[in-house]
């Protein structure tokens, strides 16, 4: 592995990236919603919210958005330029397959990074000025979990980038990920939850939640593992607000044991090597 | 087949012959009737191959792609310092076989060796090697040319300095700061002739470099390419150009249907399909006895007389022998020429 390769690469994606103006339009984009969140995302109050209440207001925009733009970046990075014609000048020089991979991957992530981080800190400055007392402590995390999300989102891109073989049909798998992660998922866990738990059926909605009694059904929390928005979301409810509610009513709002930081961290790195691992070896197998 | 214009050194007329590079031709003055004899000079300089060693080796190379077969165990090397033609019909397996020496297709069974490292074993040092110019070039849109050479120069351990002197030999030297999203296509194609030579890299593989370019554009880049060889790089030039191939390569291969047909210089493929030179002659005058000189000469294959024109086929060692056979049976040839069967016509025999 050449590092001078890979830092090559990399340099030469961010330039590309800046010269396209996408830095600049996601940071807009980023400071614009968080400032939006911040200021008119609660329908309780007026006015600016501190970073806490932001987080809460900003995490489905993030959940949508920062997924939806790091698949973007993702699915056109090789085969973009496989189609365009600049990869078969890349492979002929005397790099190999997977330094050219992680350098895309580290110019694309930092571009993807540097963006959040601007948009969001920009945004938490001004929030900060306008707002008494900030945790942003919070705030960074909030950031950082949001940043591993993106490069989760970054590396499915790649994936799907190496495995196609034209640029719309991966753009379409792209788009169709993106649904199922962020939208289908939904169904599909609210599926499982009613096929096992069949009294959920007999609840009535006129119900008090004081008068019955009732679990989370663990499936809930298990599910969490196998989406990366769902794990990026249960990992910033485990760490940011204050709420020591762990019951509403009679249902059980306690997480299991294994909810934890911890094993939400893992499980987000999981996603990231595995599909960037898939990346690698589909990159390496395939012919250009 | 070389054209030369000669100034009649008596009348000052001037006359136009053609032959083959070293070829010795007589010319006989249409305005005055002096006649002279003139050599044309070996224009291809000599192979200097570094102790007869193969740049480029490829042995039993098959591909195939969903059971067709593009590439069916095509075997040939490339003699370091010689320029190789690789010819082809679209489809044949050309960019296939570029594509498998690079390895941008893994091949199916095969080896393949650049300056004697099995790229399958360590592609990265054999690609230190190689500079690739690809059929279709393509750059980083919103870089300038400056800006991609120096990437492609970081990648290669090239020196910057190189840079702006090789775009500007290749005649860009206006739009170095310019972004690659305005270039045309010819200034594409010539800033991938630079990128290809960033490095000095001592093989040269080229598919299609003149593609695109103007007239101008192409001449410069077949004047590169000579350049190229006379300071020791090997060439490995893919061209449907033929008149370019002939003119520059030193031996050539063709391939059809994913099957090696063919592979040696122009002039023994020609001897091996035993395609003849045509000899057209104009006399101002034809007797009975210039007719029987003719029919007497030794190799003539075929003979065609209308009015004064003599079309005559022949060996390439009888056409001396026919302008003498007139001469001395009191003809007199107001106009000669001579054209060889070219690649051309090599070409479609060998890919019928």
């Amino acid at each position: 592995m050449m590092f001078a390769n890979i830092y090559a690469i990399t340099k030469k994606e961010i330039l590309d990236n800046i010269r396209n103006k996408w830095v600049i339009i996601l940071t807009i984009i980023f400071t614009t919603l968080t400032l939006l969140a911040s200021y008119a995302g609660s329908i309780m109050s007026s006015g600016w919210q501190d970073l806490s209440g932001t987080i809460s207001s900003m995490i489905v925009l993030v959940q949508y958005l920062i997924s939806i733009i790091a698949l973007i970046l993702g699915y056109s990075a090789i085969i973009g330029e496989i189609e365009s014609g600049s990869m078969n000048s890349l492979l002929s020089l005397p790099t190999t397959r997977n330094e050219i991979l992680l350098g895309k991957f580290f110019g694309l992530g930092t571009i993807l990074s540097i963006s959040i981080l601007i948009g969001f800190g920009l945004a938490g400055i001004i929030i900060g000025l306008n707002v008494g007392s900030v945790n942003y402590g919070e705030y960074f995390f909030f950031i950082a979990a949001s940043i591993l999300m993106g490069l989760i989102f970054l590396s499915i891109g790649f994936s799907i980038s190496t495995i196609f073989k034209k640029r719309s049909s991966a753009m379409g798998v792209a788009i169709f990920t993106w649904i199922f992660f962020a939208i289908i998922w939904i169904f599909i866990v609210t599926a499982l939850v009613l096929a096992t738990n069949p009294d959920l059926f007999n609840m009535d909605p006129s119900q008090s939640p004081d008068e019955f009694e009732m679990e989370i059904p663990e499936i809930i929390y298990t599910s969490d593992f196998f989406n990366p928005i769902s794990a990026f979301s249960r990992l910033i409810s485990l760490n940011v607000g204050t709420t020591d509610n762990t019951e509403y009513g009679n249902i059980d709002l306690e997480a299991p044991d294994y909810i934890n930081s911890i094993n939400m961290f893992i499980t987000m790195c999981i996603w990231l090597f595995s599909f960037l691992l898939l990346a690698f070896w589909r990159f390496n197998k395939r012919d250009i | 087949m070389v054209t030369k214009i000669i100034r009649c050194p008596t009348c000052k007329n001037d006359v136009t012959i053609q032959a083959n590079p070293g070829e010795k031709t007589n010319i006989t003055c249409p305005k005055c009737n002096t006649k002279g004899t003139f050599t044309f000079p070996e224009t291809k300089p000599n192979i200097k191959t570094v102790d007869g060693s193969y740049s480029i080796e490829v042995n039993g190379l098959s591909k195939s792609f969903n059971g067709f077969k593009a590439v069916n165990n095509v075997s040939f090397s490339v003699k370091t310092g010689e320029i190789f033609g690789f010819l082809g019909p679209n489809g044949a397996g050309k960019t296939t076989t570029i594509k498998s020496i690079l390895d941008l297709i893994h091949s199916n069974s095969g080896t393949i060796k650049i300056k004697g490292i099995d790229i399958h074993k360590n592609i990265k040092d054999a690609k230190k090697n190689i500079g690739y110019l690809p059929e279709r070039v393509a750059f980083y849109d919103n870089l300038t040319a400056l800006q991609n050479m120096y990437f492609f120069a970081e990648m290669k351990n090239a020196p910057k300095s190189e840079c702006k002197k090789l775009i500007e030999d290749m005649g860009l030297g206006d739009v170095v700061n310019k972004r690659i999203g305005k270039f045309s296509k010819g200034m594409v194609q010539r800033l991938g002739m630079a990128q290809a030579m960033l490095g000095s890299p001592p093989i040269l593989i080229l598919d299609e470099p003149s593609s695109g370019l103007d007239p101008r554009g192409a001449v410069l880049i077949r004047d590169k390419i000579k350049e190229l060889q006379k300071n020791g790089a090997t060439i490995f030039l893919s061209s449907h150009i033929l008149a370019e191939v002939q003119e520059i390569c030193d031996r050539v291969a063709i391939i059809n249907r994913g099957y090696l047909v063919a592979k040696d210089s122009v002039s023994n493929l020609r001897q091996k399909l035993n395609l003849k030179p045509k000899l057209t002659l104009e006399l101002d005058n034809m007797t009975d006895k210039i007719k029987k000189a003719i029919n007497d000469v030794e190799g003539i294959d075929n003979i065609q007389i209308i009015n004064k024109i003599i079309n005559i086929v022949c060996n390439p060692n009888a056409k001396s022998k026919v302008i003498v056979a007139i001469e001395k049976a009191g003809g007199n040839i107001i106009n000669l020429h001579t054209s060889d069967p070219s690649l051309e016509q090599v070409f479609m025999r060998y890919t019928e």
